[in-house]
């Protein structure tokens, strides 16, 4: 366990010191705006007749820390927030705190990306062993440029053509939010149709965006594979091909995994242009929203979760593999 | 049970690969025949094509190489390069054992040994696959390891020496009476070199098996063979029994072969290396004999005939100017 | 004395016609790099000279809003009946020069620090690495978000300068890790043997042999930079100041409705065809390179 428990360590301290480091960026970024918004913010409060001790709490509150005071007692004051997850409050939604706002985004943005992520892993794997088999073949040759295609293509490009498909030239899917407004939200199939319906474009342009890249991964691990000495040993000792195949798919599919963990760190902020183009109200659709109204808390915030969800990732994805491969678990039962 | 052990008759075997100059010969016209309960050693340099020789005992060549011509002909199996499919593969395993070679990685990483064995079990329709694993286990032990502990194991957790003798039992577990040994010593230490001949040795006697051990080196054939070929540039250019090709060596090759190995006693400066450097594949020469570049007894023949294989008595030596001699 | 000196440099001469006649076979071999090849060239002329064949200010036609494409109109009109076509040649400039000055960023401070990281070792590789690490795993699209509200992006200089100070980590670990491998295979120690200085080892034997691995990073992050800048100006975050694709991608797109009608349908096209037909042009070129500069590819 001595292994585990020390690369865990190892990596939480790590990461704590990444996303303190992210929180100063962001703290520096809203203090340092040129014109100040946070003395504006006590300005405009000022103006509206508040007294100066109400507008001074005000602000505080919205940002984390006071309007006056050394930038050190503001930073100190804001990180201590950070502390008991109180991020401020955003301008743009009166009087909601931060964490409240982006936990509600938050939901349109990880069921989405995790499906689409799901999704295209799953083809893309499947796609990958094909492509490797028949890497000499035309079919090999289809997958693997098509998988060049998408995956070189930016984000964006792809959403707006299918958009641009699926929306305009034949209109068979809406264009953009979560739902028909016709449906009463709730647990009824009207309402839960309409959500499919308008996840799909989302969903599948993200999976269609990561596909490419899956399925480029498979097929130079499955080929990397394929050329090992044990394939060859398992087939002069007489192996079924079913069992051979299973020993190549696993050994293959293994890399990918921590590339799967590593990707789920974009859950919060992967889908950025594809949340804008179809407007779905996600953590990216909040971050330009913020970024555009100037909102500076919302903005720090949704940067953080964002950050602080790969880094997560990151490490999860490192003790993962540690615990998936008996190659690197084996470190454990050496030094115990 | 010596009476399971199966002859070997190699004849006429031709092997190419393909390359972007053509299909060029690895294995040429090789004939060799392994007598039932004997161990048959084939020495040669890397590139001389033994290892291809060695996958062709089960029609294993890899692509882009093929066998163009030849026959393996196996007791009890028949002759393999005919065998296809579900025949071919449940012949290998099962009837042939193949040891690779050691430094190379021949387990699953991912996987326990002994979940190695049950899946060579199922895939050879083993119905006892308890009384596999036993045998897997007796296997090993009989090999000095501790068999539950290393069944319990992966790759990553034997040293060399071990994995070789994983690799030997591998072969030997579905009762193969045919073993062909790749490289078997290769990248081990001496002790651990000697370890594996001796048990080489005596595991072949006790199971009584048709045994084929391809190496780069001398020492391990004089060590465990009875007969031995010499390989050069894809062609067998002598065999015989081992003593007799080693104490009187009549290709010239060989000649020069034995002549660079250096003495324990005597002068070191006796050892002479061979002059120039081993053909590949695309600086074969098509037509001749393959070693005339290197050799000392060159004749004009020798640029335009390949020399046949001529038995002398136990011998069969490829050579011209052998043959010459002998008919002087 | 003058002879040995002709001598080497008519070897650096034929070496020269060698490595022109190698390119121009790797070139014969695949048409499509040729096509790769024309691509960026065209590209390259259009950023340079395509705009001194437009007026300052592009004329309007306002009875021609959203015009479908004709044999006037390539591309059809946007909003205010300005032809199409035309806005994605004159936007292409601010598009190439930001690229350019990006891709000059990237290689120059990722080989800098990685070449310095690889070659000192030791502490202060430690605290490079760790730092690009960070700087890899800070999401870019989501910084560059955040940034937007403190850097002015109107220039192509201001835009390619930040996104080359941001883009360099992956460059500084490529080549370090080509400096460390080259490292292993006792090239350094060698030269040091032969009492070569540090400025000559890096600068003659360590450089040359990284250089087409660099040139490639470098077409890598042209591309990367394009996608980066038209999605940016495409999100609406930064001011509309320049014409530009992916201001032509975001008007299209929120101001012409072209995922609702077809109308302003082509006026998001055009851009996002000239995306992808630049990007076509660096992948192939990128190809044709790696071939020229991969000799066992070469081989082959």
């Amino acid at each position: 366990m001595t292994v585990i428990a020390r690369r865990l360590a190892g990596h939480l301290a790590r990461g704590i010191v990444m996303i303190l480091v992210v929180a100063t960026i962001s703290f520096f970024i809203v203090r340092n705006i040129p014109g100040d918004p946070v003395a504006a913010r006590y300005q405009k409060l000022l103006e509206q007749g508040m007294s100066p001790e109400a507008a001074e709490r005000a602000t505080a509150v919205m940002y984390g820390f006071l309007p006056e005071g050394t930038l050190w007692q503001q930073y100190t004051d804001y990180m201590a927030g950070l502390f008991r997850f109180d991020l401020g409050v955003s301008v743009t939604h009166p009087g909601s705190p931060v964490t409240s706002v982006l936990g509600e985004a938050a939901k349109w943005t990880v069921l989405p990306v995790l499906a689409g992520t799901l999704l295209s892993f799953l083809v893309g794997v499947i796609m990958g062993v094909y492509a490797a088999i028949k890497r000499s073949g035309k079919l090999g040759d289809f997958l693997a440029i098509s998988g060049s295609l998408l995956h070189g293509v930016p984000q964006y490009v792809l959403a707006l053509l299918m958009g641009a498909i699926f929306t305009t030239l034949i209109p068979i899917l809406p264009q953009g939010g979560t739902a028909d407004i016709l449906f009463e939200p709730g647990f009824n199939a009207g309402y839960i149709g309409s959500l499919i319906e308008h996840a799909t474009l989302p969903v599948v342009t993200y999976a269609l965006a990561s596909y490419g890249g899956w399925i480029l991964a498979m097929k130079s691990s499955v080929v990397t594979v394929l050329g090992d000495d044990f394939i060859l040993a398992a087939e002069l000792r007489g192996m079924r091909r079913s069992i051979i195949f299973r020993y190549v798919a696993r050994n293959a599919i293994l890399p990918l995994f921590t590339i799967l963990a590593l990707s789920l760190g974009l859950l919060f902020g992967g889908a950025i242009f594809i949340e804008k183009i179809f407007n779905y109200p996600g953590l990216g659709f909040l971050l330009i929203d913020s970024v555009v109204n100037r909102d500076y808390a919302l903005m720090g915030g949704a940067f953080l979760l964002i950050t602080a969800a790969i880094i997560v990732a990151n490490i999860l994805a490192d003790l993962f593999y540690t615990v998936i491969d008996p190659r690197v678990r084996s470190g454990e039962e050496a030094s115990a | 049970m010596p009476g399971q052990a199966p002859g070997v008759r190699i004849d006429g075997l031709t092997v190419v690969y393909k390359t972007p100059a053509g299909e060029l010969p690895a294995v040429r016209d090789v004939a060799l025949t392994l007598e039932p309960g004997t161990i048959t050693g084939i020495v040669g340099e890397s590139g001389s094509g033994k290892s291809t020789l060695a996958l062709s005992l089960l029609n294993a060549v890899q692509p882009p190489g093929r066998i163009a011509a030849g026959s393996v002909d196996i007791d009890g199996l028949g002759d393999v390069v005919g065998l296809r499919g579900e025949e071919l593969r449940k012949a290998r395993g099962k009837h042939v054992g193949y040891v690779f070679q050691a430094a190379q990685n021949s387990l699953n990483p991912l996987k326990t040994v002994g979940k190695q064995v049950l899946d060579l079990g199922r895939s050879h329709g083993v119905e006892d696959l308890r009384g596999l694993v036993r045998d897997a286990r007796e296997l090993l032990g009989r090999m000095g390891l501790d068999g539950a502990r290393v069944l319990d194991s992966h790759q990553h957790e034997l040293s060399g020496g071990m994995r070789q003798r994983v690799g030997i039992m591998l072969a030997l577990v579905l009762n193969a009476h045919l073993v062909v040994l790749d490289e078997p010593t290769t990248a081990l230490d001496m002790i651990t070199q000697a370890n594996i001949l001796k048990i080489v040795r005596e595991v072949h006697a006790e199971r009584g098996l048709t045994t084929l051990v391809i190496t780069h080196d001398i020492g391990v054939v004089a060590e465990v063979a009875d007969r031995l070929a010499v390989m050069y540039g894809g062609r067998l250019v002598e065999q015989g029994p081992t003593r007799q090709v080693l104490g009187d060596p009549r290709h010239p090759y060989t000649k020069g072969l034995i002549r660079a190995i250096p003495r324990l006693t005597g002068d070191i400066a006796e050892a002479r290396a061979l002059p120039g450097r081993p053909p590949t594949l695309t600086t074969v020469p098509e037509r001749g004999c393959v070693f005339r570049d290197r050799c000392e007894l060159r004749m004009d023949v020798c640029d335009t005939d390949d020399p046949a294989a001529v038995a002398h008595g136990d011998r069969i030596v490829a050579c011209h100017a052998v043959k010459v001699r002998e008919h002087a | 004395m003058s002879s040995a000196i002709l001598e080497t440099t008519s070897t650096a001469a034929t070496m020269r016609r060698n490595f022109w006649r190698g390119v121009w076979r790797v070139m014969k071999r695949k048409p499509s790099r040729l096509v790769g090849a024309v691509i960026v060239l065209g590209f390259t002329f259009m950023g340079v000279f395509g705009p001194m064949f437009y007026p300052e200010v592009l004329p309007r036609d306002t009875s021609q809003l959203y015009a479908p494409m004709s044999a006037e109109h390539w591309f059809g009109t946007d909003g205010q009946g300005r032809d199409v076509l035309a806005q994605v040649i004159t936007g292409s400039r601010y598009v190439l020069l930001s690229a350019l000055v990006t891709a000059v960023i990237t290689v120059v401070l990722g080989t800098a620090i990685g070449l310095f990281s690889g070659f000192k070792r030791g502490r202060w590789d430690t605290v490079l690495m760790r730092l690009t690490d960070m700087k890899l795993t800070i999401p870019g699209l989501p910084l560059l978000l955040v940034l937007s509200t403190v850097w002015s992006f109107g220039s192509a200089l201001e835009m390619g300068l930040l996104l080359g100070l941001l883009g360099w980590g992956g460059v500084a670990r490529a080549v370090r890790s080509q400096t460390l491998s080259l490292r292993e295979r006792g090239f350094i120690e060698a030269a040091r043997g032969l009492g070569l200085s540090t400025t000559h080892i890096v600068g003659k034997e360590l450089l040359p042999s990284m250089a087409p691995y660099i040139a490639m990073n470098m077409l890598i992050a042209v591309t990367g930079a394009v996608y980066a800048q038209v999605g940016l100006f495409f999100l609406g975050v930064l001011p509309y100041e320049a014409d530009n694709w992916g201001v032509m991608l975001n008007l299209s797109v929120f101001g012409g409705g072209a995922l609702t009608t077809t109308a302003a349908l082509p006026y998001m096209l055009a851009p996002l065809l000239a995306i992808l037909l630049l990007t076509l042009g660096i992948v192939l070129v990128v190809d044709a390179m790696d071939e020229i500069f991969n000799p066992r590819l070469r081989e082959e």
